[in-house]
């Protein structure tokens, strides 16, 4: 585990992920034209039918694979034999691309409710606790900004990612246990028969497909970010307390954890008087 | 425009924009990292991820 001043190794960038980038961008595209331009309109919707082919599956992707992984993450953090910051990252890159895509999911289910229902918003159950999570998981975002040791940063987060999932299943089965304005599941029904047929599930499906490459993509770049970002945070306290060695401003100083770092490092343990860093990593 | 144009639009044009803001983040880092390193390390490191371009 990655801790003090170490800097963590920087992972080599994957060769899939512009295979994968290009993947998401072609068959987003190919939604967008089948879903607007291919498909037929709804007997009882009409033309409003085609902002399923992107509602659904924006909310797939921040419910149950964003918000999902980070649960997942945060738990095999919190796991004593799997305790290591990759689970931390990981969830942390996993929670900001799904906070992304559970606004879009309020945003796009608006513009599908006010000419269906008649109002931008009501406080349904369904769309309350969508909007719940959203509050629940920015939260997280914020706690993850509060200075703290890494180790510290990562347990409190983990546990905060665990009571949010929480409203997860509450969101996915609003629509069965409270009287909702928001209609059932097409394909994650109770019987596990798709109410869509023929073209439209079709488009609906590479829908998913689409949006779930693109969420591979975008975790993918933020997962580095974060890496990058641990690892400049650590050469940047590690050049200050270079610096402030060679001016000898810190001879006696007492290695409280108060010395000028960002307070994601802490001291450096040498005991009443801080040594010179010693660079550890590539 | 109708309400579908638009769900479409804020929707695509969000994760694009998003998409954009998690390059220019990651490209900036990469270039502090790179500047914090020592020359052959910094070489070494652009030989094996190809420099700063791509997704």
């Amino acid at each position: 585990m990655n801790v003090g001043t170490e800097a963590p190794s920087l992972p080599s960038r994957p060769r899939w992920l512009r295979v994968v980038g290009v993947a998401a961008v072609l068959s987003t595209a190919a939604t967008v034209w089948l879903g607007l331009w291919v498909t037929p309109p709804d007997k009882v919707q009409g033309n409003l039918v085609r902002l399923v082919y992107l509602h659904p599956p924006i909310a797939w992707v921040a419910l149950y694979l964003a918000f999902g992984l980070a649960a997942l993450s945060s738990l095999l953090y919190l796991w004593r034999r799997t305790r290591s910051l990759f689970w931390d990252r990981l969830a942390a890159a996993s929670v900001e691309v799904g906070v992304v895509f559970n606004a879009l999911t309020l945003a796009t289910g608006m513009l599908w409710g006010r000419p269906t229902w008649g109002v931008w918003w009501t406080w349904d159950a369904r769309l309350t606790s969508t909007a719940l999570l959203l509050v629940l998981f920015l939260g997280y975002l914020a706690l993850r900004r509060v200075p703290a040791e890494p180790e510290v940063r990562a347990r409190r987060c983990a546990v905060a990612a665990l009571i949010a999932f929480v409203d997860v299943p509450i969101v996915h089965f609003s629509v069965i246990w409270w009287q909702t304005l928001h209609q059932g599941a097409t394909v994650l029904n109770a019987n596990l028969s798709p109410t869509i047929h023929g073209s439209m599930a079709w488009t609906l499906l590479l829908g998913f497909i689409a949006l779930t490459l693109v969420f591979v993509w975008m975790v993918t770049v933020r997962y580095r970010i974060e890496v990058l970002a641990d690892r400049t945070d650590a050469e940047h306290l590690e050049v200050s307390l270079a610096e402030r060695w060679a001016e000898g401003d810190l001879d006696g100083v007492p290695s409280n954890g108060a010395n000028g770092g960002n307070g994601a490092n802490g001291g450096n343990g040498a005991g009443g008087v801080l040594r010179p860093p010693t660079r550890v990593g590539p | 425009m109708s309400y579908v144009d638009a769900g479409y639009a804020v929707g695509l044009s969000v994760l694009f924009l998003y998409a954009i803001g998690l390059v220019i983040r990651r490209r900036s880092l990469e270039r502090a990292v790179d500047l914090s390193l020592p020359p052959s390390d910094s070489a070494e490191r652009t030989a094996e991820t190809g420099g700063a371009s791509g997704p």
